[in-house]
């Protein structure tokens, strides 16, 4: 069975496209946590790494990532000291820090073809200075803590109209269907 | 009795502000932002509500040129109308 990559330009249309024939379709969506380390400061653009600049800093896109201030990186239960060296683009399958993130897919099977849009939405950095104690700290000593805010499913998710059947899934598994075979 | 909902999906060669300002207009307002990557870029994903209207905006993040904000309309016709003549007229 082919499997076709679309944008989500295209994936919209081409379901606009199949409502507007009556065709019969159901979509299937998959959002799943990762937290592999694929995303790290070093590879954001500047406006996304402007997020990270109370605790972090670099010379430029791709350069290594060190920490400005001692702060507790509170998803990972991780405590990083001041000249850290926190991320580097050379070293990713090694980075001492990785921003998770959700791997969303969409898919519709039309015709023994299966239409598919992927994209990763990134959690939302939340930087604070709290009171902490334990790991070297003084009982209440004010520090940095780096929290995540996971994206709200109604910005992930594409709008379609109601009658659109939308089925979550946990895992798609591709079956090769020989009766298509002549 | 709500309208009809049908579904668009267009890429704009014009900036996102006047696309906002559109939508403003015909009484709009941002619900949400995210950051996602697809294609191997950064884009800013943005909802937009009225009512039970639902309009989404992604828009590449940096410096590219040019850049084509994808608007994905989920409305009534008359809305998808009001929109696209919006970006037509810039």
């Amino acid at each position: 069975m082919p499997l076709y990559e679309c944008n989500e330009q295209q994936f919209v249309e081409n379901i606009r496209r199949l409502i507007e024939t009556s065709e019969k379709f159901l979509v299937n969506r998959r959002i799943i946590m990762y937290d592999d380390a694929k995303y790290g400061p070093s590879t954001l653009p500047e406006e996304e790494f402007g997020r990270y600049a109370t605790i972090c800093i670099r010379k430029s896109l791709k350069s290594t990532v060190f920490s400005k201030v001692p702060f507790i990186d509170e998803f990972h239960g991780r405590m990083y000291n001041e000249n850290e060296i926190l991320h580097g683009s050379s070293n990713l399958l090694f980075p001492r820090m990785s921003i998770p993130y959700y791997k969303v897919e969409y898919s519709i099977n039309v015709w023994g073809g299966t239409y598919l849009l992927t994209f990763d939405a990134m959690f939302k950095p939340e930087i604070m200075i709290e009171k902490r104690s334990g790991k070297g700290l003084a009982k209440g000593t004010l520090i940095h803590v780096l929290k995540y805010d996971p994206p709200e499913e109604r910005i992930l998710t594409i709008n379609l109209p109601a009658n659109v059947m939308v089925f979550d899934v946990k895992n798609m598994i591709r079956v090769i269907d020989y009766s298509l075979r002549f | 009795m709500q309208n009809k909902q049908e579904l668009k999906s267009i890429s704009v060669f014009i900036p996102l502000e006047k696309i906002e300002c559109n939508l403003s207009e015909i009484g709009f307002s941002i619900n949400g932002t995210t950051t996602i990557v697809a294609d191997g870029k950064f884009w800013k994903k943005m909802l937009y509500i009225k009512d039970n209207e639902r309009i989404n905006i992604s828009e590449e993040i940096g410096d590219a040129y040019p850049k084509d904000p994808i608007i994905t309309i989920c409305a009534s016709k008359i809305t998808i109308s009001k929109i696209i003549d919006g970006v037509k007229k810039v």
